[in-house]
């Protein structure tokens, strides 16, 4: 419906509103009171300006960053062979412990007695919106003003964890080596540099290409190209957090 | 008072009984598997190029209904591990119609290149296999 058409209607009271409804409602409100006490200015506006509620943003029509990083991942693709994982632990230094990138694992029914094997790469989304530099007390991780890349300044970090809490996809890991949280950069100091901007060290170890390394607003790149493919389904991780992801998967 | 102390006993022998009974049953409803018709029942384990892809026997053979001879010798040696040390076992040999590509071309069977994780169990379906493995020897 539109939001014209939602203004026309009638109010139709609270009266006859299944539990859920109200429940949701409450919700809300108690949601916007926490963003309130974070800081924002929210304010409860007409329908017409509230669409953003209503479901769904408004199609992006820039690209903040430039070049802005992206990966893609052609999920259906990935056998969970983990050269991802070994090329990241050796370029980045990653301890046995802890990860910048991994790999999950998923069974998905496909009819009554069968199921499907999904593996799921997943690392940092190195979010629009990051809930994890939100947080931060300090301002050790913020976001990169040129490439958007989520980064992380070590000295910086007092090693409180509150982005490791904050963040929707478990991509961070406290590093006992840098006494420092430590997170994925899209190897920024290690590989993309030197490779001039042009591919992660996972990406260049996947034998599957599964992992599309690319700059959103480059219209020839591989990975710009999947996303806009416009007979593919793509999607996110958790984007009911808000957080605009970077990381956007797809069966290609 | 002692019979009192018992009964749950019993009763808790009698179920175990009864869940072994079930079991055993079971498993002699379904036609028994041969390894001299069928092959090895244990899963074959590829770990080259890639870590790790899995073949079942029971799968190709009790199931699909194919013989020993459609596949050894010609696009697999018998004897096991001798393929994955060919430098030509690649899914690119698959895609040109060599050894399980054979089959696996979109026609007979899936496509080599489709549904990748029919075959591939990956590092976690590796390490999943021995850890079982593992905890069953112990057991007995």
């Amino acid at each position: 419906m539109k939001v014209k058409d939602l203004e026309k209607l009638e109010n139709e009271g609270v009266e006859n509103l299944p539990s859920e409804e109200r429940r949701r409602f409450l919700q809300f409100g108690l949601s916007v009171t926490g963003v309130f006490l974070g800081g924002s200015v929210l304010s409860l506006t007409s329908a017409r300006n509230a669409r953003g509620a209503l479901g769904g943003m408004s199609p992006a029509t820039k690209f903040p960053y430039s070049p802005h990083y992206t990966m893609v991942m052609r999920q259906n693709h990935c056998i969970d062979c983990e050269r991802c994982k070994e090329a990241c632990k050796n370029t980045n230094h990653v301890p046995a412990y802890g990860y910048r990138t991994t790999i999950l694992e998923q069974q998905r029914p496909t009819g009554p007695d069968s199921t499907e094997r999904i593996f799921m790469p997943v690392l940092c989304n190195h979010c629009n919106r990051p809930p994890c530099v939100r947080v931060c007390p300090t301002t050790a991780t913020f976001k990169d003003k040129v490439t958007g890349i989520v980064m992380m300044d070590y000295k910086r970090c007092i090693g409180c964890k509150t982005c490791m809490a904050a963040c929707p996809y478990n991509a961070r890991y406290f590093k006992e080596e840098n006494r420092a949280v430590d997170k994925c950069n899209f190897c920024y100091d290690t590989k993309l540099k030197e490779s001039g901007g042009k591919i992660t060290a996972c990406s260049e170890a996947c034998p599957a290409n599964v992992r599309v390394f690319g700059d959103l607003t480059d219209s020839n790149s591989a990975a710009y190209r999947l996303i806009h493919a416009p007979e593919k389904v793509v999607w996110v991780l958790r984007p009911e957090t808000g957080a605009l992801p970077n990381v956007f998967y797809m069966n290609d | 008072m002692k019979l009192k102390d018992k009964s749950p006993l019993s009763l808790l022998t009698v179920m175990v009984c009864g869940a072994l009974l079930c079991c055993t049953a079971g498993q002699a409803v379904g036609e028994e598997y041969d390894e001299d018709i069928y092959g090895p029942e244990a899963p074959i384990i590829f770990v080259k190029p890639v870590k790790a892809v899995e073949f079942s026997h029971k799968v190709h053979t009790m199931e699909a209904g194919l013989d020993c001879d459609s596949c050894h010798d010609d696009l697999f040696e018998m004897e096991a591990g001798l393929a994955e040390q060919n430098d030509d076992f690649t899914m690119e040999s698959l895609y040109a119609g060599q050894y399980c590509g054979a089959c696996h071309d979109g026609d007979m069977a899936f496509a080599s290149n489709k549904r990748c994780t029919a075959c591939h169990i990956g590092v976690k379906g590796f390490e999943r296999l021995h850890s079982d493995g593992g905890s069953t020897d112990s057991g007995h």
